[in-house]
């Protein structure tokens, strides 16, 4: 009695189930089909205004570069070491707003013999007085410092200046 | 009775306080009488402050150049400000200049606005209307390629600021979808 009554279900549902399979795929087709007049498009395209064509763009890009590679420095212009091995007035700074490391060498302008080279400074530090690497006569010499700028975080190189200075070794 | 006393005590005390302070001021000043008619030495000391100069500069300056900008300058440029914190007038020159121009094949370098088919011409000149990249070639310095220059840019007044745009050209011929440096050494002297 039971097998009848499942055997009479399953003929009555078998053709509901065929017939709700094909409606759904008929949606399926339906809904994917894509107009025959329509383009096909581009899948490595990206979205947004081409990079480049707006003037004011780029060059804002650029001033945030630039506002990144500017270095603030300090530095006696005139030091004087009382003797070569002395400690004399160089006033280092590499000032707070800088945010970067700064190393700072020396060279003699005739030689380009390198006559200094600090430690890296951090930004808001200074070195007032300090000695020379290399002992130098008495005499007047002139000199470039250069400031080499650092990042702080992998402290990567960005760039330097220079400042013309003149030392006077006194005896 | 006792505050009476108190009072009579910080009465003495500020009297003697105030009496010290002026007698050590009238010290420190060394005020002595003179007749009228006769003469004093002076001691004057003089201290030598050290000039510090003391500068905002850009370390390397980015650009562009594209055939397709409008006028005779070809560069994109970002504005570049130099400021000045020092007491005494200062001169920003150029020193050297690292050009590497292994991108661009077959290019190379003029001192010049005057450019051939293969060549490429970098410069620097001063900001003539604020905010406004350059479309002229007039007033620029140009810079040497890997060669000893010393080309003064631009000279600031104590405290003062000085704008300057970095502007080129390039000849028809140079390739447009490579890239190439250029390094200047900025130098700040007293001026």
């Amino acid at each position: 009695m039971k097998s009848a009554i499942q055997s009479t279900w399953k003929k009555r549902l078998l053709p509901v189930c065929a017939i709700c399979v094909l409606l759904a795929a008929a949606v399926l087709l339906f809904t994917s089909r894509k107009p025959d007049d329509s383009l096909e498009l581009a899948d490595n395209a990206t979205m947004g205004i081409l990079p480049g064509v707006d003037l004011e763009q780029r060059q804002a890009e650029l001033q945030q570069m630039l506002d990144e590679s500017m270095i603030s420095f300090s530095i006696n212009t005139s030091p004087v070491f009382e003797t070569g091995g002395a400690e004399g007035n160089l006033m280092l700074e590499n000032p707070a707003n800088n945010a970067k490391l700064l190393v700072v060498e020396i060279y003699i302008d005739d030689t380009q013999e390198l006559i200094y080279q600090s430690k890296a400074l951090p930004a808001g530090s200074y070195i007032e007085n300090t000695k020379l690497d290399k002992l130098l006569e008495p005499g007047s010499y002139d000199a470039t410092a250069y400031f080499k700028a650092y990042r702080e975080a992998d402290h990567s190189y960005i760039g330097q200046v220079g400042a013309d200075l003149t030392l006077s070794i006194l005896s | 009775m006792k505050q009476k006393r108190l009072f009579s005590f910080l009465t003495v005390v500020l009297v003697a306080v105030l009496f010290s302070t002026s007698a050590f001021a009238a010290g420190s000043y060394k005020e002595k009488d003179l007749p009228i008619g006769s003469s004093s030495e002076v001691l004057m000391v003089g201290e030598i402050e050290p000039t510090l100069m003391s500068v905002t500069i850009p370390s390397y300056v980015p650009f562009h150049i594209s055939r397709s900008v409008e006028g005779d300058n070809k560069v994109i440029s970002p504005r570049v400000v130099i400021t000045s914190r020092s007491g005494v007038p200062i001169n920003i020159d150029v020193a050297y200049t690292t050009v590497n121009l292994s991108g661009l094949k077959g290019t190379t370098w003029s001192d010049s606005q005057y450019v051939g088919e293969n060549q490429v011409a970098i410069g620097f000149q001063p900001e003539t209307l604020s905010n406004q990249l350059p479309t002229t070639l007039e007033q620029t310095k140009w810079l040497q390629a890997n060669s000893p220059q010393y080309l003064n840019l631009t000279s600031l007044n104590p405290y003062g600021t000085s704008t300057l745009y970095v502007v080129g050209t390039l000849g028809a011929a140079v390739p447009e979808d490579s890239s190439f440096t250029v390094t200047p050494i900025f130098v700040v002297s007293k001026a």
